[in-house]
């Protein structure tokens, strides 16, 4: 027996976040990757086009980066909760993920994660997104801000070990983050993940099964549906 | 008298005859106003006055030192001043050459320009300190333009149509883009933060202060360390490395500059330096201050500027000075990158099947 429930995943301003963000990314690779092969590429007509659009860009997305931070943070103050990984997203869940991702995808059986507004992603796009928005997003829209600043914020590009190491940093970071939106969006095809970010709800196919009992659930493990051993635990427990 | 004392003679008639042909020579050379032959000696007559600043008037006076340095002084004073009245000391004037009487291309030039009703060919060049501009910092050549050129003024006239304004003002010299030349190199030159702190502000380091630093050797062995007057990419990485207070700035020189000074569409579009590609980009000098106040130019290893993180950490142009080892690492980064979706979507693709069949059953 199995019913449809509607999760209310997304709020609107993530989903307004995200698609800025999106269409802002893009812009900046198309316009960074003219910038640094002007002989090659001419998307946006000009170089200078090219600059202008990018700097625009670079200011929007940093912009609504700190919008999401201050809303994670301060509004739903959810922001540690939902990025940083705990004991049994690092001990268990990360190879749980990584098993389904490279084994259990392919015959067939369900994630063993399902997503909740209060825990949306699984032990890898925790990770993932760990890395991606504490440390590449602010260290590429920090060098971006001194290279727009070169003059005014000059000791700091000198603190930063000059301006050719900046322009180093900013570039392969871009190359990082350019390499990670391959992945997110093709991880965003395996699943129900799309729709979501767009609408804001997910259906949600809910298993008629008995109610856990307190205590039965791994601690911090909460994607229990599809979880063998769970189940395993489960039927001890109700035996014992 | 003797035989052998006519020999004696006849050798010191010969010697004498020498000396009276050698000095009708260096006559002759003076009388067509040329004469690439050491006027030291002769230059020496006029700068026992003008090279003392307390003998003569102000505005006559020629550092002995900078003069001696430059190709002018080589022709000798009276190649420029013809005659130089007998009562001279008193006030009388000395004539002066017409700088077209040698340089009439450049001048011809130089007439077709904007610049021809504003100055003449004094009004930027003082005829006892030229220099090559190959031999110069590319900010000793913006001193001289903005002599009458405001440089806030320009600054903010350049902001109207030029991103990062201020930042173009400081690393071009004006004549990049206001000259037609075809060929560029990059000219780098020593700065010296100001109380030797880092981050202070930067200004062209003094013969006297890089002197004190290099003690008993010459200036040019702080960077040039086994002096072969060849800076190698390593002797540029141990200079960052090691010099804290010392850095080096770039400036895209033209190599050989015209005197025609214009307003160039083509310098206005952004891509005529940002993809002027590195191949013009590769030969660099770096100008080191010498004890006359001139510069010493130094060639640098081919290529050296466009290392990523040590030749130059100062000089970046965009577009132009990338580095090729920088682009294969992010092609390698982006490729990581689509190895999972190539590889995962191939693997899902093969056994699309496989879960078709569990749906179903479920």
């Amino acid at each position: 027996m199995s019913e449809k429930t509607r999760i209310y995943l997304q709020p609107w301003p993530i989903r307004i976040w995200h698609w800025i963000n999106a269409s802002g990314i893009i812009i900046l690779i198309l316009s960074g990757a003219q910038i640094r092969f002007p002989e090659t590429l001419s998307i946006f007509s000009s170089y200078k086009n090219a600059i202008e659009v990018h700097n625009t860009a670079g200011i929007i997305v940093s912009i609504s980066f700190s919008f999401w931070f201050f809303y994670y943070k301060m509004v739903k103050n959810t922001l540690d909760k939902l990025y940083i990984p705990d004991e049994e997203d690092i001990k268990h869940g990360l190879v749980r993920q990584l098993l389904y991702y490279c084994f259990w995808y392919f015959l067939g059986r369900p994630s063993p994660y399902h997503a909740t507004p209060d825990h949306k992603f699984n032990p890898m796009q925790k990770s993932a997104y760990l890395a991606v928005m504490f440390v590449l997003m602010p260290l590429v829209g920090l060098t971006g801000i001194l290279l727009l600043n070169v003059t005014p914020l000059r000791v700091l590009v000198l603190m930063w070990g000059g301006i050719k190491f900046i322009v180093a940093l900013h570039f392969l970071l871009a190359c990082s983050l350019l390499a990670f939106l391959c992945t997110h969006v093709y991880l965003a095809t395996l699943g129900d993940y799309i729709k979501p970010m767009l609408v804001g709800w997910e259906d949600v196919e809910e298993h008629e099964e008995p109610e856990a009992a307190p205590g039965v659930a791994i601690p911090g493990y909460r994607p229990v549906r599809h979880y063998p051993e769970y189940e395993q635990a489960l039927l001890e427990q109700r035996h014992s | 008298m003797k035989p052998a004392d006519l020999q004696k003679m006849s050798l010191l008639a010969k010697l004498a005859f020498c000396a009276w042909a050698l000095a009708g020579l260096i006559a002759q050379a003076n009388a067509w106003g040329f004469s690439y032959g050491d006027q030291t000696g002769s230059n020496q007559a006029c700068l026992s006055c003008h090279g003392k600043t307390g003998e003569v008037p102000k505005g006559t006076f020629i550092d002995p030192q900078r003069f001696t340095q430059t190709a002018h002084a080589n022709l000798g004073c009276e190649a420029c001043h013809a005659t130089v009245p007998a009562n001279h000391p008193d006030g009388n004037k000395v004539p002066k050459a017409d700088c077209r009487e040698c340089h009439s291309g450049i001048s011809a030039e130089y007439d077709k320009g904007l610049h021809a009703s504003k100055t003449a060919c004094n009004g930027c060049h003082n005829p006892h300190l030229v220099q090559n501009p190959k031999d110069v910092s590319g900010q000793e050549i913006n001193m001289i333009c903005s002599n009458c050129h405001n440089s806030l003024e320009m600054t903010a006239k350049h902001g109207e149509w030029l991103p990062q304004s201020e930042l173009h003002l400081r690393m071009l010299p004006c004549i990049t883009c206001h000259t037609g030349a075809k060929d560029y190199y990059i000219s780098m030159y020593i700065v010296k933060s100001k109380g030797d702190s880092r981050f202070g502000k930067q200004e062209v380091a003094e013969y006297a202060d890089l002197k004190a630093m290099a003690g008993n050797r010459p200036i040019v062995s702080l960077i040039d360390t086994n002096r072969d007057n060849y800076v190698s990419l390593e002797e540029l990485r141990v200079f960052n490395r090691t010099q804290k207070s010392l850095r080096l700035y770039g400036m895209m020189t033209p190599s050989t500059v015209s005197h025609k000074f214009e307003i160039l569409d083509s310098r206005r579009n952004c891509s005529f330096c940002h993809t002027s590609g590195s191949g013009l980009m590769q030969t660099s000098f770096i100008a080191v201050p010498d004890e006359q106040g001139n510069f010493q130019r130094v060639p640098v290893e081919k290529g050296a500027v466009l290392d990523a993180l040590y030749a130059a950490p100062d000089f970046y142009m965009m577009g132009s000075t990338k580095n090729a080892k920088l682009n294969n690492i992010g092609l390698a980064i982006i490729c990581c990158g689509l190895i999972m979706p190539v590889g995962h979507g191939f693997v899902r693709f093969l056994t699309r099947k496989n879960r078709k069949h569990k749906e179903h059953q479920s």
